[in-house]
């Protein structure tokens, strides 16, 4: 154990001030330290895309990274995705509903996370754009057939005009 | 009261049907985008401490010492147990065959890497795990049975040196007269197969909350569990309680694929709670745990199979010795992977007679544990692979020496050899429709093509059964006992006519709870949004065993449909009073039960409903005010199984034919 840091950041628009060790992941501090619990943790060590969250617009495994690192960041997690206001999905979650692009939903915040960095960078993405945008998150359920529906559906959605915009993390 | 099983949705009882079978929205996952499902590792307790294990690095090993005493003394540390505790408290787990269950923690000795021998709860996991660097444990190395062929040697070394050897179970079933086939044929082909141990890797990982009540001498587990009911049962008797004071909670989990487990982890941290005076403690097995020794590995088999065949490429006769590794023991049961295959042993074949020599063998390996619908893969593999190299013997396509020797459709209900009936198939149909999906002509002209460019590209045809909606009498042959196996629903009308079902199993990601809700709108004629479904753990469930072995979907919707039906004679009852005609003149449909054919005599089910709760003086005599009711569905017709293991055991005999460039 080593002395305690200060860590201030910003999720989902709200600003956190925490005292944190050196070794705690950004992961375990969202989970446990912030009560932040939509975001799972599958592997531990990088390779399943469970954890992603955006720090700064860019999509991280959050397992892979220290909460000290963020200090002075702006993250957005799944719970970042819902309009505050009225409850409702976020167009990329909806698409996932209604294309079936879940079982167990364990992996799932991931892969929304990893294709709202995908859709607000590219809007109208070739199939090889999903593929290798999605190919850093594993599902063992789905197939990924489903997943690929949902993000073609929120791509659309947000090519006839759906906003994914996220104003908190500007 | 019977529950048919609809085969198609126009078979659903009700006039319109505006869910069965058509394109509905899950239930389930709103939620589950949003993140708010409750999975294990988002329960947080007051106090809670957190668990890590200290797992054998050695495969075979007699432990001679333990010094605990500084991690005992870490700031943050709560308790930490040894097998010298798990001795005192608690037993091996059961097994079937009995005698081969291991204690969570290793007693005495490990026996095999990845075994938990020491476990720390502590103030947060960082602590737990800084706690187990300060344990050391003293080994005296033994000597280790690597594999199935090495463990049945004689002289080898005994993992359980209370058995006699590392037989777990050696059994030979003849179904049929099994020589004179094989005597009588015209060619036999043989091969040996091996298939490699493989893993079920859920994305989640397996978790749990124990709490020991030390007053009440009670235990309640929260966790990640696929089989609540049968968890909390084994838990009594491992850890010497009541079964009446073992709770199990089942929390929504990250998919299983049967290979959740967690008997061993959910041991750990009941005694870790116990030791530390009832504080609730947590664990949450780490994917490197998962890979090591979680409960996700299954099916490490050797085989040596032969066919027995007619000149024209009849199949008379199957033979399978089968030398099967469980690893360290049976905790996991494991060992019903090796029965399930006497389900549909002869797969989609008209085959006479069947031998199933097994010998199943513990090896210092990891423990398996059941894996997607519990086992007949490799089996499968054996068969398939024998057609295809009996079809190259007699100069037959793949595909017709398959379509040669399906049951035919009008042979069903058919009982195959090994005892079980299969239900219905129509095995041509299906490998029709794949031949023509996969244009099976063009696919084989390409390959002459490409072989006359001096390339090999190969083919496979691949036609199963499934057996599906599991019985225990399918497991008679390791020495599981029981017929039927339950599975309840509770359907609860309320006063504003909103309807709840009550289950006892939860998420897993198959859509259950959706199926329920779909039944349950279509019955009463409501709206699918008026409906919720809800856990309920084991202390108050119906009797239920969850998600396995290929059953829920229609458990559940026989459950759900009983129990609808109950309360439809209640509500029929209730109105028939109130509105002076006899029960059979009315119906349900469209939320209301009315009289057929006179429109505007109906009551809502929220007034009938209410009525039940509020007006005692309206009810028949007799009548409960309980407008709900429990059904526990059971496949019927499910046999005691004769001396060589011959029954009705699984319910549904799915087919399925695969084509493969």
């Amino acid at each position: 154990m080593t002395t305690k840091q200060t860590v201030k950041v910003t999720v989902n628009g709200i600003a956190y001030e925490r005292q944190v060790e050196p070794r705690l992941t950004l992961v375990d501090f969202l989970r446990h330290e912030l009560h932040l619990g939509g975001t799972h943790v599958g592997c531990e060590h990088g390779v399943c895309g469970t954890c992603n969250i955006l720090v700064d617009g860019k999509a991280v495994r959050s397992c892979l990274m220290l909460a000290v690192q963020v200090d002075g960041a702006s993250l957005t997690t799944v719970e970042g995705l819902r309009n505050r206001d009225t409850g409702d999905l976020h167009p990329i979650q909806q698409a996932f509903v209604d294309e079936h692009g879940m079982q167990c939903g364990f992996c799932t915040p991931g892969f929304l996370m990893t294709t709202l960095e995908l859709l607000r960078d590219n809007p109208n993405p070739s199939e090889a754009d999903i593929k290798d945008a999605l190919g850093g998150n594993l599902c063992r359920c789905t197939g990924y057939e489903a997943i690929m529906k949902s993000v073609r559906l929120a791509a659309k959605r947000v090519q006839e005009g759906q906003d994914i915009g996220l104003t908190h993390t500007d | 009261m019977s529950i048919e099983i609809p085969g198609l949705p126009e078979d659903m009882p009700g006039a319109e049907l505006k869910y069965v079978g058509k394109d509905v929205k899950r239930i389930e996952d709103p939620g589950l985008v949003a993140g708010t499902v409750e999975f294990i590792d988002n329960l947080d307790l007051p106090n809670m401490a957190h668990c890590a294990m200290l797992r054998s690095p050695h495969p075979h090993a007699r432990i001679t010492g333990y010094d605990t005493s500084a991690a005992e003394a870490l700031p943050g540390v709560a308790a930490v147990i040894t097998g010298e505790d798990v001795k005192r408290w608690a037993n091996p787990v059961t097994t079937a065959p009995e005698g081969w269950g291991s204690y969570c923690l290793a007693v005495d000795k490990v026996r095999f890497v990845g075994e938990p021998v020491v476990a720390v709860a502590a103030e947060s996991r960082y602590i737990a795990e800084d706690a187990l660097e300060l344990v050391n444990v003293e080994y005296e190395l033994l000597p280790v049975a690597a594999t199935a062929e090495e463990a049945i040697k004689e002289g080898a070394p005994r993992l359980f040196e209370e058995n006699e050897s590392n037989v777990i179970l050696s059994k030979t079933y003849d179904w049929g007269d099994v020589d004179q086939v094989f005597a009588d044929a015209d060619h036999v082909v043989s091969e040996a197969f091996s298939w490699n141990r493989v893993g079920a890797n859920p994305m989640e990982t397996f978790g749990c909350v124990s709490t020991w009540d030390t007053l009440n001498n009670s235990l309640t587990i929260h966790g990640s569990f696929q089989t609540p009911g049968f968890m909390a049962l084994g838990r009594a008797f491992s850890l010497n309680l009541p079964t009446n004071k073992v709770k199990v909670v089942s929390h929504p989990h990250g998919g299983s694929f049967g290979g959740k487990g967690g008997p061993r982890g959910s041991e750990i941290s009941s005694l870790l709670s116990r030791k530390a005076g009832g504080r609730a403690v947590k664990y949450i097995e780490d994917r490197v745990e998962y890979l090591l020794a979680g409960a996700g590995q299954s099916w490490d088999r050797r085989y040596d199979a032969s066919l027995a065949l007619k000149a024209d490429g009849t199949v008379t006769g199957f033979k399978v010795k089968l030398l099967d590794d469980q690893g360290a023991g049976a905790e996991g049961y494991g060992t019903i992977s090796i029965a399930k295959p006497i389900a549909a042993f002869t797969g989609c074949y008209r085959i006479e007679a069947a031998r199933y020599d097994l010998n199943v063998v513990a090896t210092n390996r990891a423990p398996t544990y059941p894996y997607r619908g519990y086992g007949p893969p490799p089996h499968n593999y054996v068969l398939e692979s024998l057609m295809d190299i009996a079809a190259q013997k007699l100069g037959l396509d793949v595909a017709e020496i398959r379509r040669r020797n399906y049951i035919p459709p009008e042979a069903f209900p058919y009982t195959i050899p090994s005892g079980n009936e299969y239900d219905s198939g129509q095995y041509e149909v299906t490998l029709d429709a794949a031949l023509d999906l996969a244009d099976y002509k063009a696919l084989r002209e390409e390959q002459a093509r490409a072989r006359e460019e001096g390339r090999l590209v190969g083919i496979g045809v691949c036609s199963v059964v499934e057996p599906g909606v599991f019985d225990w009498n399918a497991y008679t042959t390791v020495g599981i006992q029981g017929i039927g196996v339950p599975e309840g629903a509770k359907v609860s009308v309320d006063i504003m006519g909103q309807i709840t079902v009550t289950v006892g199993f939860s998420l897993e990601g198959q859509g259950q709870y959706t199926l329920a809700a779909q039944l349950v709108a279509d019955f009463f004629g409501v709206d699918m949004a008026s409906v919720r479904v809800a856990y309920a753990a084991t202390d108050v469930a119906p009797p239920h065993f969850g998600p396995g072995g290929s059953r829920l979907g229609v458990a559940i919707t026989g459950a759900v449909l009983g129990a609808c039906r109950k309360i439809e004679e209640k509500f029929k009852l209730v109105t028939a009073r109130l509105m002076q005609c006899e029960p059979a003149a009315l119906e349900l449909a469209d939320g209301l039960v009315r009289i057929k054919g006179v429109p505007g005599a109906e009551m809502h089910i929220a007034q009938v409903a209410g009525t039940m709760l509020a007006r005692s003086d309206l009810l028949p005599p007799g009548m409960e005010q309980s407008p709900e009711a429990t059904y526990v569905w059971t496949a019927p017709g499910r046999t005691e199984p004769d001396e060589q293991g011959r029954c009705k055991s699984y319910l549904t005999a799915a087919n399925a034919c695969h084509v493969v460039m």
